[in-house]
């Protein structure tokens, strides 16, 4: 059912005061970026305006929600870009390029992969070439990056091998496309810390992308029929009193409150109740004393960098708090934007942007000592690695190797 | 979430100083941010009091604010508070390499966008409009394609102000940032911070250098403290002033990036993107507050709260109907202070408060909060939240701001 408070009615909350333009790091590494301002909550504000008026350059916001984070009037202001962004697309459908294409779908090549044989071996070769010959580049992706290799063993295919003790506590695990195909040494580390505290987690084959690529990519009809597909999942396992945890910072974000905003839906508001950043869902326990205490030996020193879609959840940095409360010798970087956003970084025309919004964060990683970089997100994992140092890794993979001593 | 001694709510300047001046009295302090308060709009100056009720120009500050009106929030926060926080916010400031000068009882002056000066009492040092005042001849710098400032206006209502006796001139420099957007004072000022842009800068206003000279330019001197000035008027052999500027502030935004600096060194924590909605009480203590995203509220618990939700127009006051003023996280009582006729004076340039500016929450001398006619005893109320002034008239919103909070924070 549609809601009656719907965050595309929030443009009117704004009044200009660029708070959104000044924070906005896209704006400050690229000026061919009008900045939030003027691409969502402008147009959003003008019903009457001509359907074909569009802003030139909507195509710059990355959707990070440093705008959100500042605007002191609960302007939906990226979402509001997105929106934008849709607009623009079905009215100009002929201007969805094959990258495009490529980096919204990323889901479909990694199912297809999984299906053939050595299908994921000759593909992180493939790209391995690709990049080395500036195939990657002709095609409009970033060439001077490394695609992320697929898992030899996606995590859908690596969790029913996983043995774990029974229990009436159960989560739903909603693994997201990174870790997933990429990085699935993370689920691994969840479904550990998660037994470690009494809870078994379980997984549901009918869960799809979030959709949070689709989104920025402008395929928003597409991102609704996912939408649809997860919150009625979602909302299957409220009503048997279970508990949707997502690692990945975007995923959350997406599943607890993008749906609602995006598509104003009241089931999808229902839904959102019912997930649980993975951290978040530790940091409750811990105030119920529910908690596991930690006590690492690890003497390494460490860096967190926070993702915006984490901060943009306002619920402080609960990743941070725990592995300190563990006794992990970490700090928080507090640098910003890391530029990847997701699929944004990896296009080609968006590399030196995203790569200058970065640059803050490098340095500090850098001039910091710590020999370990720690961050909830997938995509801003692959950004460090590219920008700063190669050992990166979820905050739920420290914390399962301190539960081991 | 383990209990804070103290919880601020909100993040302005007056938020800000609150668990800044908290922790240095050896609390544990959390901070709940919504917004970036008004940093990206205001000044970042701090000024205490401009102008008397009559609207005449205060010329010491300390000295006027002894007799302001029963009720005004300097009589409830006393002189000697005032000045102890003036020094407390030097000390931080200067501290995180963004030294501000001026003093309680001397009015500092300040070239403003379009060339007129206003009254401020302490101001970052590069933006000390009293330099103008001896220099032989003014050098306005103008900035080609520069959005929103107008070098020949600057000149000519400076002019007027400084008087005929000294030299003006106008000097323009050309970024060479083109295509894009328009250009804004940020776009220059994050040009600035590159050795590049500095030196192509300098470059440009070498040849006008001298002695006995000084060099107006908008607000573009770097986004960060005052490391491009104090290199500048090294490397020009002379005075540069910079002047106020339109949204965004660059110096409200460097202001507030000293301040979240300072807390970070105090192990504040910040939980941004944090909407206080609801408190929970025990007889006439506040023991909770709910605060989070839009999905789901978390409980932060603590000894003392202090509110710093910034009145009506960051949110923490909303009204619907006259005289039904809300405060959205305690409920405390809000004062109207005016009749329905006054409450917005239509000319909003004239020598007149305007009657919504007066609003705000109902406090006790020591700042504590009243709610249905009662104390809450450990929350404290502080900035533009307080009643009883029009911040906007005498030119007091970053000195209240400051005072307040470091009254509420070491009670
Ligand atoms: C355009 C403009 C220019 C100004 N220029 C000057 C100047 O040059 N010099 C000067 O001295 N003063 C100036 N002022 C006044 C000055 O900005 C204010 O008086 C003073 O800074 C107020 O500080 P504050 O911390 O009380 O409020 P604010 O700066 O408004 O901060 C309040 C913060 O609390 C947050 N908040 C609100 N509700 C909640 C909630 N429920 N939970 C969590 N957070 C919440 C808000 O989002 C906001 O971030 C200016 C003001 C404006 C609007």
């Amino acid at each position: 059912m549609e809601l009656e408070e719907r965050a595309r009615d929030t443009g009117d909350n704004c009044i200009a005061c660029t708070s959104c333009v000044a924070v906005c790091p896209i704006t400050k590494a690229n000026r061919n970026y009008i900045g939030p301002k003027l691409v969502g909550p402008a147009h959003n504000r003008m019903h009457f305006s001509d359907e074909a008026d569009y802003e030139e350059s909507l195509k710059l916001c990355s959707n990070c929600k440093n705008c959100d984070i500042t605007c002191p009037n609960g302007v939906s202001v990226a979402t509001l870009n997105m929106l934008e962004r849709a607009k623009y697309y079905k009215q100009h459908p002929e201007a969805h390029t094959q990258v495009d294409q490529m980096l919204s779908h990323g889901f479909d090549m990694a199912d297809m992969l999984n299906k053939l044989p050595l299908g994921k071996t000759l593909a992180n070769l493939g790209m391995g070439i690709g990049k080395a010959f500036g195939v990657l580049d002709m095609m409009g992706l970033a060439g001077k990056r490394d695609m992320p290799a697929y898992a030899d063993t996606y995590f859908r295919d690596l969790f029913p091998t996983i043995k774990q003790p029974k229990s009436d506590k159960k989560v739903l695990f909603f693994p997201g496309c990174y870790i997933d195909t990429n990085d699935p040494e993370v689920g691994v580390a969840f479904v550990e810390v998660m037994n470690a505290n009494g809870y078994e987690v379980i997984m549901d084959s009918r869960f799809v992308c979030c959709g949070s690529p689709l989104v920025v990519g402008g395929y928003l009809d597409e991102a609704r029929s996912h939408a649809d597909i997860n919150v009625a999942v979602i909302n299957e396992y409220a009503g048997k009193g279970i508990p949707v945890v997502a690692c990945c910072t975007s995923c959350s974000l997406m599943l607890k409150a993008e749906y609602t905003e995006l598509f104003a839906q009241s089931e999808m508001q229902q839904a959102g109740k019912n997930v649980y950043d993975s951290f978040e869902f530790l940091a409750i326990l811990a105030e119920k004393g529910q908690l596991k205490q930690a006590k690492s030996s690890d003497k390494t020193k460490m860096i967190y960098h926070a993702p915006c879609h984490l901060r943009a959840q306002g619920l402080g940095l609960p990743a941070l708090d725990i592995l300190t409360a563990a006794g992990i010798d970490i700090v928080n970087a507090d640098a910003g934007c890391c530029g990847m956003s997701g699929s944004y970084g990896f296009r080609k025309e968006n590399y030196e942007t995203s790569m200058k919004v970065g640059e803050n964060l490098f340095n500090t990683i850098k001039e910091s000592g710590a020999s370990k970089v720690v961050c909830d997100c997938g995509t801003c994992r692959e950004q460090i690695k590219h920008g700063a140092t190669k050992n990166v890794c979820h905050p739920m993979q420290i914390l399962a190797q301190a539960y081991k001593g | 979430m383990s209990k804070s001694d103290v919880v601020v709510i909100g993040n302005g300047l007056a938020g800000l100083v609150s668990a800044l001046v908290s922790a240095d009295q050896g609390k544990k302090v959390t901070l709940l941010s919504y917004g970036a308060g008004t940093f990206p709009l205001n000044s970042g100056l701090i000024d205490v009091l401009g102008y008397d009720d009559a609207g005449k120009t205060v010329k010491n500050p300390i000295e006027a604010i002894a007799s302001v009106a029963d009720g005004h929030p300097y009589k409830k926060i006393g002189v000697d508070t005032v000045k102890e926080a003036l020094d407390y916010f030097k000390d931080i400031v200067k501290s995180e390499g963004m030294p501000y000068v001026g003093s309680a009882d001397q009015q500092q002056w300040v070239v403003t966008g379009v060339g007129t000066m206003k009254p401020t009492c302490l101001v970052p040092e590069s933006m000390q409009g009293n330099k103008c005042f001896n220099a032989g001849e003014v050098v306005l710098v103008g900035i080609k394609y520069l959005k929103d400032y107008y070098v020949e206006m600057v000149k000519e209502n400076l002019a007027e102000i400084l008087g005929k006796d000294k030299k003006y001139s106008v000097v323009e420099v050309d970024t060479k940032l083109q295509g894009g957007r328009d250009l804004t004072t940020r776009d220059v000022a994050v040009w600035m911070d590159t050795e590049a842009g500095y030196n192509d800068f300098v470059a440009q206003l070498k040849a006008q250098a001298g002695s006995g000279k000084v060099f107006v330019v908008p607000q573009v001197l770097g986004t960060k403290t005052n490391v491009v000035y104090s290199k500048i008027v090294k490397d020009l052999g002379c005075d540069v002033v910079e002047t106020t500027c339109m949204p965004p502030s660059i110096n409200g935004l460097r202001l507030r990036d000293v301040l979240l600096s300072a807390l970070k060194k105090r192990g504040i924590r910040v939980i941004e993107n944090a909407k206080a909605e609801d408190a929970e009480f025990s007889a006439n203590r506040a023991v909770s507050i709910k605060a989070g995203g839009e999905t789901r509220l978390q409980t932060y618990e603590a000894d003392k709260f202090i509110l710093a939700t910034g009145g009506f127009y960051s949110g923490g006051i909303t009204m619907r109907d006259f005289g039904e003023g809300k405060e959205g996280v305690f409920g405390c009582d809000v004062v109207t202070d005016c009749e329905e006729a006054t409450w917005a004076n239509k000319q909003l340039f004239s020598d007149k408060k305007q009657g919504f500016a007066l609003a705000g929450v109902k406090t006790y001398d020591d700042l504590r909060a009243i709610r249905a006619g009662g104390i809450i005893e450990n929350l404290y109320v502080v900035g533009r939240n307080l009643t009883g002034y029009d911040f906007c008239f005498e030119h007091s919103g970053n000195g209240v701001a400051l005072a307040s909070a470091f009254k509420a924070a070491k009670a």
